[in-house]
């Protein structure tokens, strides 16, 4: 591993609002699931696509996080003017930024893994306690856990281009926030010919479902990788440019 | 700083002593200054925002082995010629050069350069030893170096402390300690004394005079005539973006108080 990698790693780790956000990750995923499972009818949730709506809550949180920790990687070095002495050690800036877009897919995907695995879990004893009956197989649980991970790595590094390119803490967070929880819920529930082309429709084609919808409004698995890659790629070039040629104050 | 430590001979000339405390990882590079030639150089550096200009036309030179001042009244152009020769920044013109070349151009910039910016670089939540531990891993510098650091400037006690709860002298002091990381024969200074106690300002005194003492060379800026009068040797005063004067201190008749006078008379002349 490289020196840059462990360094942005153990800035990751040593970081308070890093460290804060798995926590408030797991409280609103244990509150949306909860919340689902016990106010949807019998015949929502009865089937297996109702409950794969349901724990398609845990791809766009766990993207939606991975993506927060992304941006914080940078938006909270510009903040607290750490930026100036890890320039300084790496002057070669888009060194910088591919170490933090390699460190944050590292913790992005495990932060996806983990939100995936924690709204399945809180489904399944949500279902236990109802009497309803797990309609979801070894196949779906699969491809949640490992779609779950892979959709929240792409998303962190949307998330370090997002702040490499807004630079505001509060900016950068809170345009994640509603673009995954606003605009994306509105452009699929509303526009889902269009709308699953969206970065979070593809992280829920790759996972198998996002919040409140399931594979049939879906792109194919493989499309939402190539698109979502697409996307984290567009993000963090255009963050590596925008951070490489202006100065830092 | 409760005193001046011990081990200040960690910079001190004799090269067995420095060859058993530091470790110098980047001193088997070519040096890229040939002999004579300027450690740091400002070439027509201009550097404007928008319609104003925070640096315009600005030139000096300095040679391996000197400490000069960098003395100008707040908001004159200091801190913007560190960031470019630091290149944090861009010029808008001219040239910013340390080592003869620029400094994302120098292959281990840590082992050349150390730099204290402003006092606020950390964050908050981190221990002053992760700080420096991550600085260590981006430039290749092992644990050891960290703690043989956090010793000189006193901070071992403090080091796994959120940063949050240092003094300011503490911080300075830390941010020091990430400049010397690298062993680096040229020291860029933003305002080094603030926050220091009068030990701590002696202390930071004396080291830099010894650094300056091995070879090396030290740009240090301050607003505050007094705290560089008695280290430096030559002083470059700036004003409003422009260099306005180059004073050696042993050409003045006496030292420090005729500085004032100059430095007084050359910044506030023509305001209102």
């Amino acid at each position: 591993m490289s020196g840059l990698l462990r360094s942005e790693l153990l800035k990751q780790r040593t970081t308070r609002t890093s460290l804060w956000l798995p926590a408030w990750m797991a409280g609103l995923i244990l509150l949306v699931v909860l919340l689902h499972v016990f106010s949807l009818s019998f015949e929502q949730i009865a089937s297996s696509d109702g409950q794969l709506k349901v724990v398609g809550w845990g791809t766009s949180i766990g993207a939606l996080f991975a993506s927060l920790l992304g941006a914080m990687s940078i938006t909270a070095e510009i903040r607290h003017g750490t930026i100036r002495p890890t320039f300084l050690a790496t002057p070669r800036r888009a060194r910088v930024i591919a170490a933090k877009l390699r460190a944050c897919a590292i913790t992005g995907a495990a932060i996806g893994l983990f939100a995936q695995a924690l709204s399945a879990g809180v489904e399944a004893a949500g279902l236990a306690v109802r009497g309803i009956h797990i309609e979801l197989g070894a196949g779906d649980y699969v491809q949640l856990l490992a779609g779950g991970a892979g959709a929240a790595a792409m998303f962190a590094a949307i998330g370090v281009g997002v702040g490499a390119l807004i630079r505001s803490q509060v900016g950068a967070v809170v345009g994640l926030c509603v673009w995954v929880l606003l605009i994306e819920t509105t452009l699929i529930g509303n526009a889902p010919s269009a709308g699953r082309f969206a970065p979070g429709a593809s992280a829920g084609a790759i996972a198998g479902a996002v919040q409140t919808q399931s594979a049939s409004k879906l792109l194919a698995p493989a499309l939402g990788v190539l698109l979502l890659a697409g996307y984290a790629v567009a993000a963090a070039t255009a963050g590596a440019i925008a951070t490489t040629s202006r100065d830092v104050d | 700083m409760s005193g001046p430590p011990s081990s200040t001979s960690i910079v001190g000339v004799h090269d067995d002593d420095r060859q058993s405390v530091l470790d110098r990882p980047g001193s088997d590079q070519a040096p890229a200054t040939g002999p004579g030639e300027p450690v740091v150089s400002a070439r027509g550096l201009s550097k404007r925002y928008g319609d104003a200009f925070a640096l315009e036309d600005v030139s000096f030179a300095l040679d391996a082995g000197t400490i000069t001042g960098f003395l100008g009244p707040n908001g004159a152009g200091k801190t913007t010629t560190l960031r470019l020769l630091l290149g944090l920044a861009q010029p808008t013109a001219g040239q910013a050069l340390v080592f003869a070349r620029r400094y994302e151009e120098l292959e281990h910039p840590a082992h050349r350069v150390g730099a204290v910016l402003e006092s606020g670089d950390f964050d908050p939540g981190r221990s002053g030893r992760n700080h420096l531990r991550a600085l260590a891993l981006a430039t290749g510098i092992s644990y050891a170096r960290v703690e043989q650091l956090l010793e000189l400037v006193e901070l071992q006690a403090a080091a796994h402390r959120p940063v949050r709860t240092y003094s300011l002298g503490m911080r300075q002091r830390l941010g020091l300690a990430g400049a010397l990381l690298g062993d680096p024969e040229l020291l860029l200074l933003d305002e080094p004394a603030n926050g220091l106690d009068p030990a701590g300002v002696h202390w930071l005194r004396g080291f830099l005079c010894q650094f300056a003492a091995s070879g090396r060379t030290v740009l240090i800026s301050s607003h505050v005539l007094a705290e560089v009068a008695q280290t430096v040797e030559q002083v470059l005063i700036i004003d409003r973006g422009r260099l306005i004067a180059t004073v050696r201190l042993d050409e003045l008749a006496d030292g420090a108080s005729s500085l004032e006078d100059r430095y007084l008379e050359l910044t506030t002349r023509d305001r209102p």
